[in-house]
């Protein structure tokens, strides 16, 4: 008989408070709820298009927009909903926008995470992967200019890793010096393809070391607490002035792609045991019941995310479709 | 008032943006100490500084995509191409970032970027294109082409006042060429509307960019044969149209002029705009005089019967009235 596998707890790093542990447990279960309960509204055609979910990289959504300070700003793609969470978008926001209703932040022009929230300092996600790469470098050159002790930050994953546009922003960020933070999600797969058939060197944060002479860590990013302390620290570092940061965070994409692709082409073993093992959340709560929370606590934190995303659909659920004739509000800030 | 070139016109409007607001930046290859290629920003290092003058890596992809990011954060970057042809590298990042942005998440992203273009100066298929028909007909863009001194320094302040993405289509070939007087200081040309730059009543010539001078030109040199009426759109997207309209109400025919070949360009678009909303006020099918449908060619040869030159265009002219 083979071992069972067994939940491995998050590393206890210390100086990581209580609270923040229990502020990215909130995050991580917001993200895992509400994906869940997305995969639910899609399998009953009540959400158009597709879905994407960050299943088992939501310690890096957390970490990621955990670490941040209220005045930094931050370019999430679509498996990082956690991140928006941490700076403020609310459950609402997200299925108003899942939903396509007419108060949602795109209002209903684009769906998914598809958004982002100017008030909240959110860029939306662009799908063009990469395009997001440049484009935080020119956020973090707005800061540098200004003298602003801001960060910028921005995630992809190693699929978008062999867009030109990552090449040309990470080379820029170093000669412009700009306080840039990377995270890069190698979650294994580039929709079907692997890792490994993408890049000869699947170490990013070798390549990034070696190619554009950047500072990078690898992380466990399916571990919050060692994530957000590597993220925090690449963010202080950053503010400080020392420039561009990256980040690795290896993880495993839990599910396909998207909601129409069962990633039957993942190794299913690796995956059981990822799921047992490594699932981010299950290892937060097993650092919490470590740290000397009852099981009793842990499981209200649980109920709480879940209250919270079942308000927040239920409230979406009460905003109105959108007017077609509004559509065309907007295409210009500046109308001729 | 003196008298300047299109280049210096261009030059000064960059220079007084800056020290007008603060926000204003430039960035782009070789733009500090060389000056770019054609020393548009010749000079301006020494005033404003290598913070606000950024030379870049050879990277329009990179250095378009972060002029998104600082005007997301409120700057007013202005990115110079070294030639239009490059625009090609970043036009992901101008169609899908700078045009979608607003009307997706209330964003604003106010940029320039400036483009020289054009041909006459033997650059071949890769230093002469008139690429702006590309962007005709995004959403979301604005996109410009002066044809004067004083728009080539009005139009770029209003670009860099104006609060969404502005293509800045600059002509490589009038930058010496092209003399005038100098525009005062602060003087904005409105984006989004074209103009009447010789009135006439015999045909509408339609045009932007080089081909304004070469259509006055045109105009005067057959001035006892026939009375021109030469439009500049000036705005080539979003187009603006009613003047045209106005002029065909005077004069039935319509010729649209441009450098882009036949098939590109803002031209098409005034043609069937023409089509659907001027048809009772044409007494002859419009015409279009512009290159054929291939790259732009090296050799004098055959550069200079590519491009639309005043006997050409008188041609066309005679050919449309002769109808």
């Amino acid at each position: 008989m083979p071992e069972p596998f067994v939940t491995i707890p998050c590393l206890d790093v210390h100086g990581v408070t209580r609270e923040t542990r229990l502020a990215l447990f909130r995050l991580v279960l917001l993200q895992r709820i509400a994906e869940e309960r997305v995969m639910t509204l899609y399998r009953q055609g009540r959400i158009p298009g597709s879905v994407y979910t960050g299943r088992g990289q939501e310690a890096v959504a957390a970490a990621g927009g955990l670490a941040l300070d209220p005045t930094d700003v931050i370019a999430p793609l679509n498996r990082e909903m956690a991140a928006h969470f941490a700076r403020g978008v609310t459950v609402g926001d997200v299925f108003r926008n899942y939903l396509g209703k007419a108060d949602s932040p795109t209002r209903g022009r684009d769906g998914n995470m598809h958004f982002g929230m100017a008030s909240k300092d959110v860029f939306p996600l662009v799908s063009m992967l990469g395009d997001l790469c440049p484009l935080i470098v020119g956020a973090a050159l707005a800061f540098k200019r200004r003298g602003e002790a801001r960060v910028a930050l921005t995630f992809w994953g190693d699929g978008a890793f062999s867009v030109g546009d990552v090449h040309e922003g990470l080379n820029l960020a170093g000669v412009l010096h700009v306080p840039a933070v990377f995270v890069i999600q190698r979650n294994g797969y580039a929709y079907s393809t692997p890792t490994t058939r993408q890049m000869l060197n699947t170490s990013i944060t070798e390549r990034v070391r070696g190619g554009w002479s950047l500072p990078c860590e690898e992380v466990d990013g399916t571990d919050a607490i060692a994530t957000y302390v590597a993220i925090r620290a690449a963010v202080e570092r950053a503010r400080n002035g020392e420039g561009p940061q990256a980040i690795e965070a290896v993880s495993m994409r839990m599910e396909g792609h998207a909601a129409h692709d069962a990633g039957n082409y993942m190794d299913q073993d690796e995956k059981r045991r990822y799921e047992t093992e490594r699932d981010p959340v299950e290892r937060l709560a097993a650092r919490l019941l470590l740290d000397g929370f009852s099981a009793a606590e842990v499981d209200s934190h649980r109920q709480a995310a879940s209250d919270e995303v079942a308000a927040g659909l239920a409230e979406a659920e009460l905003s109105p479709a959108p007017d077609p004739a509004s559509l065309a509000d907007g295409v210009y800030a500046q109308p001729l | 008032m003196p008298e300047i070139t299109y280049l210096e016109a261009i030059t000064s409007a960059l220079r007084d943006a800056m020290r007008d607001d603060r926000s204003v930046f430039m960035i782009g290859e070789d733009i500090g100490h060389f000056g770019g290629p054609f020393g548009v920003t010749k000079g301006l290092i020494d005033e404003f500084g290598p913070e606000r003058i950024i030379d870049t890596p050879i990277a329009e992809e990179g250095f378009v995509g972060a002029c998104m990011g600082a005007a997301w954060m409120g700057e007013r970057p202005i990115a110079e191409l070294q030639f239009a042809d490059f625009i090609a590298c970043c036009f992901d990042a101008i169609v899908t970032v700078g045009a979608k942005t607003h009307w997706r998440s209330g964003i604003k992203l106010p940029m320039v970027l400036r483009a020289p273009y054009g041909g006459g100066v033997r650059g071949g298929p890769f230093h002469a294109s008139s690429p702006e028909g590309w962007f005709v007909g995004v959403a979301g863009l604005k996109v410009v082409a002066p044809a004067t001194v004083e728009d080539a320094y009005g139009l770029l302040r209003s670009a860099i006042d104006d609060d969404d993405p502005v293509l800045f289509f600059e002509h490589k070939g009038l930058y010496r060429r092209l003399k005038g007087e100098a525009p005062a200081t602060g003087t904005r040309t409105p984006i989004g509307k074209s103009i009447v730059r010789r009135a006439g009543s015999d045909v509408t010539v339609v045009t932007y960019g080089s081909g304004v001078d070469l259509a006055l030109r045109t105009a005067t040199a057959i001035e006892g044969a026939a009375s021109v009426e030469v439009i500049d759109l000036r705005t080539i997207w979003p187009l603006d149209l009613e003047p045209v309209l106005e002029s065909l109400g005077k004069t039935s025919r319509l010729l649209v002029l441009q450098e882009a070949a036949r098939s590109t360009g803002a031209g098409n678009l005034v043609l069937s705009r023409v089509a659907r909303e001027g048809f009772e006020l044409l007494d002859a099918p419009p015409a279009l005089h512009a290159p054929i449908d291939t790259p732009v060619p090296f050799a004098p040869e055959l550069e200079d019967g590519y491009l639309p030159s005043l006997d050409s265009l008188t041609r066309a002219l005679r050919d449309l009235l002769d109808y």
